[in-house]
């Protein structure tokens, strides 16, 4: 049965495994896309700069802020979903040690 | 619910029950600040715990998103605060339950802002972003640097004849030349500022055309000094560079302390 078996199924157990590796890598990946707000801060660093040039008015200065603060908290959503930390929310003095 | 529905629904559920803190200070009766808090002005004031202050307003408790509004509100109060006292700013968004969430803070962690009050007594931030015109930078190097006006000149004259491996050096070349010149300004502008200045510190730059964002920790009595000296260096390199200079700031980028907080929930 051994043998056999695995030489029946291995073009079949082969194309699995590899599969399940992508996938979770791709998971990684889109984990790390959805929590990081690196990229998002700048933007709204930038738009700032440019408002302060004179590139852009006050108006399309609010729209804009408007699509970023969507972005900051659909990623803030996500880290709460992974369990992540967050910044904003209410705090309180840690208890123990461990927590930051 | 999305957070905006949430933090409104939480809002009209526990109206003003929290402290949003901004500074905390050195001072030991309560002081008040007026009506400049964030959220349509609310009353600023402060919570005492020896001769520690936490400057802080009611608030609901919500997430307050880092929206112009919200942080000029937040800024303009620690303005406020720093025209008479030495600050430690807390970060944007800074929300506590009760007033007795606020008084564990400045318990628990009464040595460590003591120390950095003392440290940060009389010194103010100054914020120093640089960018550049890439056209005028290029001109000035084409003129200055003769390996490159002569490499431009031959192709320019041989138009027709010029090999792709021509025009490919120059541009390496001027990449080079570019990269060298922002380095070089950038440790001379440092440089000239180094004895007017207790400390600075040097941030991401933000889009390409900038190449310094830095922050300047300025002693209280050299402020003038150093104000005359960034707008020397400005009128220096007139053609070449944007100065924006902001400040005085609380010394938001000089002080580190890592406060043990949790989320309460």
């Amino acid at each position: 049965m051994g043998l056999l078996t695995n030489i029946l199924l291995s073009p079949f157990l082969g194309p699995i495994w590899g599969t399940r590796w992508t996938l979770d890598k791709v998971d990684r990946v889109v984990r790390e896309e959805l929590t990081d707000d690196t990229s998002i801060k700048e933007d709204l660093m930038k738009l700032q700069l440019e408002l302060e040039s004179g590139e852009i008015d006050d108006a399309e200065y609010l729209r804009r802020e408007g699509e970023i603060m969507k972005q900051l908290r659909a990623v803030r959503e996500w880290r709460e979903r992974f369990g992540m930390s967050t910044s904003g929310g209410p705090v309180r003095v840690a208890e123990s040690d461990e927590t930051e | 619910m999305s957070p905006a529905e949430s933090a409104a629904a939480a809002a009209e559920a526990n109206p003003v029950e929290g402290k949003y803190v901004y500074c905390i200070i050195r001072n030991d009766r309560s002081r008040e600040f007026g009506e400049i808090g964030i959220g349509s002005g609310a009353r600023v004031y402060t919570v005492n715990h020896n001769d520690l202050a936490a400057v802080v307003s009611d608030t609901p408790i919500v997430i307050y998103d880092p929206t112009r509004e919200n942080v000029l509100a937040h800024e303009f109060v620690n303005e406020t605060v720093m025209r008479e006292f030495t600050l430690i700013p807390m970060s944007f968004g800074t929300v506590f339950r009760s007033e007795n969430d606020v008084l564990a803070l400045l318990k628990s962690t009464y040595q460590a802002f003591t120390d950095v009050l003392d440290k940060m007594q009389d010194k103010i931030e100054f914020g120093l972003k640089i960018l550049w015109d890439r056209d005028k930078v290029v001109a000035a190097i084409e003129r200055d640097n003769d390996e490159i006006r002569r490499l431009k000149d031959e192709i320019t004259r041989n138009a027709a004849s010029s090999t792709y491996f021509a025009r490919m050096q120059l541009g390496r070349l001027v990449e080079a030349a570019m990269e060298e010149a922002s380095n070089r300004y950038v440790t001379d502008i440092h440089e000239q500022l180094k004895d007017v200045s207790a400390a600075s510190r040097s941030n991401k730059v933000i889009g390409d055309r900038m190449i310094l964002n830095a922050a300047f920790l300025v002693d209280r009595k050299d402020e003038k000094a150093f104000d005359e000296r960034v707008k020397a260096i400005s009128l220096q390199y007139e053609d070449l560079l944007t100065f924006k200079y902001t400040g005085p700031w609380p010394p938001y980028n000089f002080v580190n302390i890592k406060l043990k907080l949790e989320k309460a929930t």
